[in-house]
């Protein structure tokens, strides 16, 4: 084999082991191949998959953001209680009258935004660990959400569900919110200076620095995209449920959206990341998750399973690129 | 060196394939309509399904898998079995989104019903749309819009009334053999917000007001979220400064929490009546131990048993209360309640 024939199927394996899934899920059941399930399974998806989009650019630059689940959560509040019916007895915001939902979804999309842009500036300014700036962005969030409304929001307008919960012909709109945010997050990346800049500051930091390229400016506009895609994912999950609770919406997401991301071939030492990949690894993701429940596969072993599928798809990709350097 | 690391890869997957396999393998045992595949009780659930000639398929959907819920399953589980029900049982691990998902994969399925736990009582309609025309049966946390209900969709879970009901006509008991009516009272609320904290908080004063007990509140509201160290903390500086004459909490963990305080404060907590709602374990050995003078038992296994009950009932055309000794709702035919039971020292026994 050429060189470049064996870089193809190394960049393309992980597509592989999706087809392999999704034959033996078939197999498995045959209710899995129909077109009602995998409409099911991408609106599944379709939230977690834009926070991975997002975390995967944070991964790119060797940091992490484990606030989005947290302010997905405080989002979805806040813009929820801007839209609740004005004739609802027990509205969060009693005073407030009903926003456009236009106009709630750019006040959660700005507050995702000034989220990622406070995290970004303490990552690039004080070289913290993004770890511990977006864990302390976490609580922050989580506890704001918490006190922000003790109870669920709900009474949302219809205007404000349709990214969450609206169709269009047979296509539900949050899988095309999805499939926008894949061909943005694959334009910013692949076409832009900005996302070309970002593989040089994973790859080596100092490097990208001498050759001119701003770190800093470029880690906090990484952390204000990570954000504000969060902020779109709690929007899009109050949307589909029809209500947010500040303690349990988005709990946990960031986890989940990190494991795509990461199956999709992100590497945590920087500097690797296709945009492609974190879609496989996000459908990898979906396919384990939908396809386990029609098998009738306890909880427990669905975890265990989505585990090792991590821990072996990152220890490929370990090998793959220390080989590299 | 490229093909060894395909070759584990492939390994890999295949292992996976047997572990699915396998989970998918005593699933497929009870397929024998052949109009739909499914998915079926499996290993840890038992063998419920093997004898579903023709039977109906269904889903149970749980917020989470926590000791109560585990004692629903449980419950709804030999209903099945009674009725020749296949049931799958999801953990939904607090996620409404996640349940909306399960809800959807069941339809795909081929369910016949859904039972449903929700995580958030204010998104039911949502999870009613994603059922589409599977029968739907909420279990425990009554949806927040009764008007949801009707002959598809229906409730099976126990009056919040009812439990803060028995606390009060305890209290109101014990206050009158003393020929006392003007007492004052500690109350340790939950979780604000949540539907049943109010409604045990509401029933329990209206309990002793409906037993001629003129009842004022001690301190403020103490809302300690049901959780037994936060009402230990909150109740510690109270109980050697306020006077009081019982200690009313919306559940076990709080009311525990209070009888802690009183025992570090050196008070015998025998002396002053501590009342809950749950009977937990815990719950139970504090009754059996004089310190906790009642609480209240939800029946678990019976909501399982109603929910499940429900669903044959629906699928068949009855009123879903049929075959089991639960009452409809007065007000609507499609609430069926599962009593709640007080557990005092007379009968803590049958509880334990």
């Amino acid at each position: 084999m050429s060189a470049n024939t064996k870089k193809m199927i190394s960049d393309n394996m992980i597509w592989g082991v999706l087809v392999l899934l999704i034959i033996i899920m078939s197999i498995g059941n045959k209710n899995f191949l129909s077109l009602a399930n995998f409409k099911t399974l991408l609106t599944g998806e379709a939230i977690k998959g834009v926070m991975a989009f997002g975390v995967a650019f944070a991964i790119l630059t060797k940091g992490i953001d484990l606030s989005i689940g947290a302010s997905a959560a405080l989002i979805a509040c806040v813009t929820g209680a801007l839209v609740q019916s004005a004739d609802y007895s027990s509205k969060i915001l009693p005073g407030v009258g009903q926003f456009p939902a236009v106009a709630a979804i750019l006040v959660g999309l700005l507050m995702g935004a000034a989220i990622g842009l406070i995290q970004g500036s303490i990552i690039a300014y004080t070289m913290m660990p993004a770890f511990i700036a977006t864990l302390g962005g976490q609580l922050v969030c989580r506890a704001a959400a918490k006190i922000f409304t003790a109870r669920p929001v709900s009474n949302l307008s219809d205007g404000f569900r349709f990214l969450g919960s609206a169709q269009i012909g047979p296509l539900p709109v949050i899988v095309l919110v999805f499939v926008v945010i894949f061909a943005l997050a694959a334009f910013i990346l692949g076409q832009t200076r900005f996302g070309k800049s970002l593989y040089a500051i994973g790859g080596n930091d100092q490097a990208a620095r001498v050759a001119g390229i701003n770190v800093q400016r470029n880690l906090v506009l990484t952390y204000v995209w990570c954000g504000t895609l969060a902020a779109l994912a709690g929007i899009m999950l109050a949307g589909r449920a029809g209500s947010a609770d500040p303690a349990s919406s988005g709990l946990n997401y960031e986890l989940d959206a990190i494991a795509a991301a990461t199956v999709g071939g992100t590497s945590h030492t920087g500097g690797v990341c296709r945009v492609s990949g974190v879609l496989c690894g996000v459908l990898i993701m979906g396919v384990i998750n939908n396809g386990l429940v029609l098998l009738g596969v306890d909880d427990n072993f669905t975890n265990i399973i989505k585990g090792v599928i991590i821990v072996v798809t990152v220890a490929f990709d370990m090998k793959k690129n220390t080989k590299k350097a | 060196m490229k093909k060894k690391v395909i070759a584990s890869i492939l390994a890999g997957v295949l292992a996976l394939g047997m572990l699915t396999g396998c989970g998918g393998g005593s699933a497929s045992s009870s397929s024998d309509s052949g109009a739909s595949s499914e998915t079926s009780a499996e290993g840890t659930e038992g063998e419920t399904a093997s004898d579903s000639e023709g039977g109906a398929n269904v889903t149970l959907i749980m917020s989470s898998r926590d000791e109560f819920l585990s004692t629903l399953e449980a419950g709804a589980l030999s209903a099945a079995e009674e009725a020749g029900i296949s049931l799958t049982t999801q953990d939904a691990q607090n996620d409404q989104s996640k349940l909306l998902q399960y809800v959807e994969t069941a339809k795909n399925n081929g369910n016949d019903a859904v039972i449903i736990n929700l995580v958030d009582a204010d998104a039911a309609d949502a999870a009613v749309e994603a059922a589409g025309d599977m029968k739907v049966v909420f279990v425990n946390r009554r949806p927040s819009d009764a008007g949801i209900l009707n002959e598809n969709v229906v409730y099976v879970g126990s009056d919040e009334m009812q439990s803060g009901g028995y606390q009060g006509e305890y209290l109101a008991k014990y206050f009158n053999d003393q020929k006392k009516t003007d007492i004052s009272y500690l109350l340790l609320k939950g979780t604000e917000g949540l539907v049943h904290t109010e409604q045990r908080t509401e029933s329990v004063l209206k309990g002793l007001e409906d037993g001629g007990i003129n009842a004022q509140e001690a301190s403020a509201p103490l809302v300690a979220d049901y959780d037994r160290a936060t009402a230990q903390d909150m109740i510690t500086p109270l109980i050697t400064t306020k006077e009081y004459d019982c200690i009313i909490a919306n559940n076990d963990a709080m009311a525990l929490g209070a009888i802690e305080a009183l025992k570090a404060a050196n008070i015998d907590p025998s002396t002053i009546p501590v009342v809950g709602i749950d009977a937990t374990v815990d719950g139970v050995q504090a009754v059996e131990n004089g310190e906790l003078y009642m609480t209240v038992f939800q029946d678990a296994d019976g909501q399982g048993y109603g929910a499940c009950m429900a669903v044959s009932n629906m699928l068949q055309g009855k009123a879903i209360n049929e075959g089991t000794d639960f009452e409809l709702a007065e007000d609507n035919e499609f609430i069926s309640w599962v009593p709640f039971e007080p557990v005092t020292a007379d009968n803590y026994t049958d509880y334990q």
